[in-house]
């Protein structure tokens, strides 16, 4: 046998070695320490030819267990996970089952989640579903309906009701005395630009109004924008005021107003020190941006004043047993259930007081909902008495809406439209029926603010533009909304925001704010790249004729040919009265009249072409030579050379030359690679251009424009900021900016008219100017 | 403060044009009341082309409208007037003119210049013209 004829080990046993009659279970563990932390790795971490689901045992094994991790048991599943991330594979899970997704515990969850990054608006889910949404100013907001409605929204602001969700609007409010609330107010605004915040006009609270505001004393730069205010009617000493303030200058505005209140305090305290009375220092003023506090719609058209008729029932005495009105007694409600009633004939808001501002509480808008949509008509057997129009009553402007006390109880009493249908099947006996005076239902304090619209007959056709706004609390945007909706009105976004804007007249976003820059880039980026997707021989080539930056305009590089200076800085003209003098000027053909800073000044015009043709973005406005007036039927831009068409040529050959090359060579590797078995090459997909396509698109549009002037054969004045084909007008029109020094020389050649060219085209038109004077 | 500024305005209308009855406040129009509004009912105005305006009312008198009615305000009154007329050269005898005038209060906004003034608003009377143009037979010869 083999185990006789091996020596033994034992010493009992006859062999050599001594064993001990007992282990030390701890000297036997750490002298395999090495071999027991190897195992156990072995077991955590598989060896790295293998992948964990194959280290299942051959019954466990499934189908498809690579990709789909719940395949594997739960204890593997972490480790497969992480194999796969370091694979590059990001595990795809599959998309819950649509029956999961819309439980409303999980769609509430998804939609928080989406909020996250963009502010929704309170009408978000009404709106997605019938718009087209866009990001901007960290919100997320209707851009234009999907039913591409864009006459039938114009129709609607001019002769029947035009709806839109303006939330987004940052409510500001303001505490302290009215004294030096006005004495903050004048370090950020100009007399000259119209009336200041404080003016006797505003300051009752029965009309709203309009300020610019300008950086701390830097007037006329550092424009910011434009922000209504609307003042709290009261009596006392401190004094609360209201701004609406565009979401892409907010930040702005905030800050600079806090700083113009925290300069004033520190005078106040020296000048306090000085006087020793110190009480006066205890006062100051407190800004507070309250984004989402209110909702406000704007309706614009004639008929809004139906639509707002007829879905607005006014509570006549406080006799409902809403929380809130315990603890804000609202005033006046049967004179203004009066005063309402009498102004509710009216044909249309600009028949109205301008800028008035009407408080008003009324019974839930869902109970005076139609059946089906229906136009809202007003009844016009009854005509409305001259007298009424004349003067706007003292009481109506007051609202407990401005009180934020109440907000809170306004939104927990305030019953969502499924508990609205329950109540509703419950209580009523006779379906179809409506009890008015439920007392279920809250009764909503809502503040409407008119606006004139269009008051010049000679510049747009009289109340054109003219509507509502409503401002309502939060959480009654959706009923209300669906009120309007109900009666008729129209509902519009964003690009409605700008034709309207467009069509009005007005500018949309000035260039020398901010916010315009902004606006600015945004635009150009978007027509850069959408210039770039298209093949080279549908693109425009714009050296050719003479246009050196058609989706920008550069105010800067336009300011500084025309002054002979560098120009940094530069601002849009807003003294009325010099606007007047400007434009009575132009009209006569007389000399322009002085303005300080004329080197950075530009003036807005809109500008009507005289006959045919279509005005577009960017387009240049020209100053017209001698004989152009003769024979404008001929007058084109001549043909330019264009240098780099035969460098393009040249380097492209020279590219496809290199590309075949560099493909022949990745043949050859990859047939060496099937061979040998190497690394596989993969493909770079960068999101950055080459430096081949850069050098390309430079070549096909100079990103450097040194001058703007003398380019064409016609001097360049100015750039149409805004142009398209207006309805108010039934011609091409648009919105455009003069340097100041041009608009000079084309008056003192004895011409009122300029020439426009498109972008596009090498045709020059005539138009006629008109100074913008409500910027 | 309404009659204070028609009297002013009478003292300046005798020397210059009356664009600004005021210094202190710039004059802003509103919307004047409108008549019953209907199909058959056209407003004249002066900005509308003459011979679109001219059309609608062929049109609406061809359909079979028994009658349509043109409202004239301010300076479209003598458009208003030169329309009617031509409607009854071209329905020469099927169509009969009856003409009304009136005056339809104007109501003004001032808004004011200097901070230290409120708004304030005036009443402005405008004389109108309200014809009514409707067929005495129906021949259908203008077809």
């Amino acid at each position: 046998m083999e185990a006789s004829e091996k020596p033994e080990f034992d010493a009992t046993l006859g062999g050599t070695e001594h064993l001990p009659y007992a282990a030390n279970s701890l000297k036997f563990a750490s002298s395999r320490s090495v071999e027991i932390a190897a195992m156990t790795e072995c077991i955590l971490r598989p060896s790295k030819t293998k992948l964990v689901f194959q280290t299942v045992p051959v019954h466990m094994r499934r189908r498809v267990m690579s990709h789909n991790s719940k395949r594997l048991p739960r204890k593997l599943r972490k480790a497969h996970l992480d194999q796969l991330k370091k694979s590059g594979l990001p595990p795809k899970q599959k998309r819950p089952s649509r029956k999961y997704r819309r439980r409303p515990a999980n769609l509430l969850e998804e939609y928080n989640r989406r909020q996250k990054k963009n502010v929704w608006l309170e009408t978000h889910i009404w709106h997605a579903k019938r718009f087209h949404m866009i990001e901007r100013w960290g919100h997320r907001l209707p851009y234009a309906p999907c039913d591409k409605a864009f006459r039938a929204c114009y129709r609607g602001s001019s002769a029947h009701c035009l709806l839109q969700d303006i939330s987004y609007y940052t409510p500001i409010q303001i505490t302290g005395a009215e004294k030096l609330i006005k004495e903050m107010f004048a370090k950020v605004t100009s007399s000259v630009c119209g009336l200041s915040i404080g003016a006797t006009a505003y300051i009752k609270g029965t009309r709203h109004g309009i300020i610019h505001i300008y950086g701390i004393n830097s007037f006329p730069f550092g424009y910011i924008g434009k922000v209504q205010f609307i003042w709290v009617p009261c009596d006392g000493t401190n004094k609360n005021l209201w701004l609406f303030v565009h979401p892409s200058q907010t930040d702005q505005i905030k800050s600079v107003l806090e700083k113009a209140a925290s300069i004033q305090d520190k005078d106040n305290y020296e000048t306090a020190k000085k006087r020793r009375k110190l009480e006066n220092v205890t006062e100051n003023i407190q800004i507070k941006a309250m984004p989402s506090s209110f909702n406000r719609f704007q309706l614009t058209g004639p008929n809004s004043h139906a639509v707002l008729v007829q879905s607005l029932k006014c509570v006549n005495d406080g006799i409902k047993n809403s929380k809130w009105l315990s603890l804000h007694k609202p005033l006046d409600l049967k004179e203004k259930d009066e005063y309402w009633r009498t102004i509710s004939t009216a044909s249309s808001p600009a028949q109205l007081p301008s800028n008035m501002v009407v408080g008003l509480v009324v019974k839930d808008p869902r109970l005076s909902r139609p059946q089906r949509r229906t136009k809202a008509k007003q009844d016009t057997n009854t005509e409305i008495d001259t007298k009424s129009l004349l003067h706007i009553p003292p009481f109506i402007s007051n609202s407990p809406l401005w009180d934020i006390k109440i907000h809170e109880a306004i939104i927990k009493e305030c019953k969502t439209n499924g508990q609205f249908i329950q109540h509703i099947t419950k209580s009523q006996l006779v379906p179809g029926e409506v009890d008015e005076d439920d007392p279920a239902l809250q009764c909503v304090p809502v503040v409407l603010v008119q606006r004139p619209g269009s008051q010049n007959p000679e510049f747009k056709k009289l109340g054109y533009g003219s509507g509502w706004d409503i401002i309502l609390p939060s959480g009654y945007a959706l009923p209300f909304w669906l009120t309007f909706i109900m009666f008729g009105a129209r509902s519009g976004g964003l690009r409605e925001k700008e034709s309207l804007a467009f069509e009005m007249g007005e500018c949309y976003l000035p260039p020398d704010s901010d916010a315009g820059k902004e606006n600015e880039r945004r635009i150009e980026i978007e027509l850069r790249e959408r210039y770039f997707r298209l093949p080279p021989s549908k693109r425009v080539n714009y050296i050719k004729i003479a246009i050196n930056s058609p989706f920008v305009c550069p105010w800067n590089v336009l300011l500084t040919d025309w002054s002979d200076n560098k120009v940094n800085k530069y601002f849009v003209l807003r003294d009325r009265t010099i606007l007047n003098d400007i434009q009575e000027s132009i009209t006569k053909k007389q000399c322009l009249p002085n303005v300080e800073n004329a080197n950075s000044c530009l003036i807005p015009v809109y500008i009507k072409l005289v006959a045919k043709g279509s005005l577009q973005k960017h387009s240049l406005i020209c100053l017209p030579e001698a004989g152009d007036l003769a024979n404008l039927k001929t007058l084109f831009e001549p043909h330019h050379e264009d240098p780099n068409e035969k460098i393009r040529k040249l380097k492209r050959a020279e590219h496809i030359k290199l590309q075949k090359k560099i493909r022949r060579s990745k043949m050859k590797l990859k047939k060496k690679v099937t061979t040998v078995g190497a690394k596989k090459l993969r493909k770079i997909t960068g999101i950055e251009p080459s430096e081949y396509t850069k050098s390309m698109r430079e070549l096909w549009l100079p990103s450097k424009v040194q001058s703007v002037r003398n380019v064409a054969s016609r001097q360049v004045m100015g750039y149409v900021s805004q142009g398209a084909f207006s309805f108010t007008e039934g011609r091409s029109c648009g919105i455009g900016y003069i340097a100041f020094y041009a608009l000079k020389h084309l008056l003192n050649n004895g011409l009122n008219q300029v020439l426009v060219r498109n972008t596009t085209s090498r045709k020059y038109r005539l138009a006629n100017i008109v100074i913008v004077k409500n910027t | 403060m309404a009659d204070e500024n028609t009297q002013q305005k009478k003292e300046e209308s005798k020397k210059r044009p009356k664009r600004h009855p005021n210094k202190n406040y710039a004059l802003k129009k509103r919307l004047p009341l409108k008549p019953v509004d209907g199909d058959n009912v056209i407003f004249i105005t002066k900005k509308t082309n003459f011979k679109a305006q001219l059309d609608k009312c062929c049109d609406l008198l061809t359909r079979g409208e028994k009658e349509i009615i043109l409202h004239g305000l301010g300076a479209a009154i003598q458009r208003c007037c030169n329309l009617a007329l031509q409607l009854e050269i071209l329905f020469s005898g099927t169509c009969q003119i009856e003409v009304n005038t009136g005056t339809v209060d104007c109501v003004d906004d001032l808004e004011p210049l200097t901070e230290e003034l409120d708004f304030d608003s005036q009443v402005r009377c405008s004389s109108s013209i309200h014809i009514r143009i409707f067929r005495n037979a129906m021949l259908g010869a203008n077809q």
